[in-house]
């Protein structure tokens, strides 16, 4: 409830994609200039080699009252700010796909020009969306193989978990279903408690119980190097996407 | 009060040392015995000033509290030939590995109707009085015997009462915990060493390190994993080593081996409640086989009947 529909407008070259946001009650167009023309607040949302012709395209509209924010992986601000005007305000995001449930995971950092108070109106209005930090520039690939790529990791597990369980002989939606609430339980326990991972652990494990023999398992399976080589994977392949 | 070992070995040794050196008891009132004089021990026993005798019968008769300090199978022997002399008056404190109060309570009833059994299970750095120790008190003994031995134990190091049945375990734990931290500061050495460190300084280091670690989280209310989050700098040196840790399987090698070796502790016991070679048999031949160390049990064989246990106490 940020910001009432009508005041947003989205531009595509086609309609494709533009009906779910009528649906919603924003305008929209075919023509990027509109877009400009008529917001103070600009998300560039395109894919990564489109952006460099639609920067060129908007360019000699963009002015010193607007705010510029990217959300195109990959584009530093370095280039953000060598294709636009030398007094854009420019700032850079890094969202996750849950941002879409109002649970995203998101940092941003801000250019040569943007300010306190750029800062803090982007920040406020994403909040809505999630988590919001912001961040050194640097963070942002990293965040990318956290958290942008992370989910990804958590539907693996999750989907780990339900085929355990039905293995074990419970139904595959029910599992799914309760794997799921299982790992949403335990982030809202970590995000809520604020204790040591390692210590709301241990708070499950009773002596010689169930928890602490399948904890060896994924001990025994190098789980945390796993997860650590995955989220290094992810974060080099966004340092070597962005030189591209 | 006065304390006597049967058997004159590493623990024996260990504990002798802890205990004068704590002060709690001067070395005169110490009594050890072993049919072994050549071990090395028997002579830094002597050296300290504690009586040492061949003869396990006077040690019971000038002992209150009396620890068996001998390898598991060896103690059903002892037990046999002391049995006699065991009176209601003393405290039998068994240190061995796997070998239940009841199992020693059976033994000694034929001789003493109601003896004051304790089993404990303690480690090595006894003898630099940061022990580990634990107990469980039999069916005769009471609270004060406990605390006695509590209080004796606690002066050479960390010392609790537990539930017999947790005893195994804190057998894998602590019992062969000084194993691993000894393999673990090795290699750790070797790594220093490997960087370009002198070796003695590399051990040094090393076990210094360790040192300091477990004294932080001993005095910490943290959990260990906070404390090593808080070494580690984003994207330093330390984290890049842990991931390396990690990849190896670092934690579940850990836990396997607490496991494997309270299992093995399990294992011994039960042979040994399977034993069926008639003591007097081969109680000559195995006293003087004392000094073998073979690390197979043999219960059909009459002449070689020493089990591996699970904390070294190789000379």
């Amino acid at each position: 409830g940020k910001v009432p529909a009508s005041n947003i407008l989205a531009s595509a070259p086609s309609d494709k994609n533009l009906d779910a946001w009528r649906e919603l009650g924003c305008r929209t167009t075919h023509c990027n200039l509109e877009v400009v023309h008529r917001s103070t607040l600009v998300f560039l949302a395109t894919k990564p080699h489109i952006l460099p012709g639609v920067l060129e395209e908007i360019r000699p509209a963009v002015g010193s009252h607007h705010i510029v924010v990217s959300l195109v992986a990959g584009v530093t601000i370095q280039t953000l700010q060598r294709l636009l005007p030398p007094w854009t305000k420019v700032l850079r995001i890094m969202p996750n796909l849950p941002c879409v449930v109002q649970a995203g995971a998101m940092v941003f950092s801000r250019g040569s020009n943007a300010g306190d108070e750029e800062a803090a109106l982007l920040k406020s209005l994403l909040s809505s969306c999630g988590l919001c930090e912001e961040v050194p520039e640097s963070y942002i690939d990293i965040h990318t193989g956290l958290s942008g790529s992370g989910v990804a990791y958590v539907y693996l597990f999750a989907e780990a978990l339900a085929e355990g369980a039905v293995k074990m002989g419970m139904p595959g939606a029910l599992a799914s279903r309760i794997a799921a609430q299982t790992l949403l339980g335990a982030a809202k326990m970590l995000l809520e408690t604020g204790e040591h991972p390692a210590k709301l652990r241990g708070d499950v494990c009773t002596p010689g119980g169930t928890t602490i023999y399948a904890l060896h398992q994924l001990e025994k399976g190098a789980l945390r190097a796993t997860v650590m080589d995955a989220v290094e994977a992810a974060t080099n392949r966004a340092c070597d996407m962005a030189k591209d | 009060m006065s304390v006597g070992f049967i058997g004159a070995g590493q623990l024996a040794f260990a504990l002798a040392r802890g205990f004068t050196a704590a002060g709690v008891l001067a070395a005169h009132k110490i009594t050890a015995s072993s049919p072994d004089t050549d071990l090395p021990t028997v002579s830094g026993l002597r050296k300290m000033g504690v009586n040492f005798t061949v003869s396990n019968k006077d040690t019971v008769k000038s002992s209150d509290v009396l620890f068996l300090a001998v390898k598991p199978p060896i103690i059903p022997f002892i037990l046999e030939e002391v049995g006699p002399d065991i009176e209601a008056r003393h405290i039998v404190v068994s240190c061995a590995a796997g070998v239940t109060i009841s199992s020693i309570e059976k033994k000694l009833s034929t001789f003493c109707p109601t003896p004051k059994v304790i089993r404990c299970m303690t480690n090595t750095p006894v003898i630099v009085r940061e022990g580990a120790t634990v107990y469980a008190t039999g069916t005769h003994a009471d609270v004060e015997d406990g605390k006695l031995l509590e209080q004796l134990m606690a002066s050479v190091g960390f010392c609790t009462e537990v539930e017999e049945d947790l005893i195994d375990a804190v057998t894998g734990l602590s019992g062969s915990g000084p194993a691993y931290a000894f393999t673990a500061l090795d290699a750790l050495a070797d790594g220093g060493v490997k960087m370009g460190l002198p070796r003695r300084l590399a051990v040094r280091l090393g076990a210094q390190a360790l040192l300091g670690a477990a004294k932080m989280l001993l005095e910490s209310e943290q959990h260990p994993g906070q404390l090593k989050d808080h070494v580690c700098s984003p994207g330093g040196a330390t984290i890049h080593a842990l991931h390396f840790l990690e990849s190896g399987g670092f934690r579940s090698l850990l836990i396997n081996a607490v496991e494997a070796s309270c299992i093995r502790t399990r294992e011994l016991q039960h042979l040994a409640d399977q034993e069926k070679i008639s003591p007097a048999a081969i109680k000559k031949t195995l006293l003087d086989k004392v000094k073998l160390e073979s690390p197979s049990l043999s219960v059909a064989s009459a002449s070689k009947v020493s089990l591996f246990t699970n904390r070294s106490k190789k000379n």
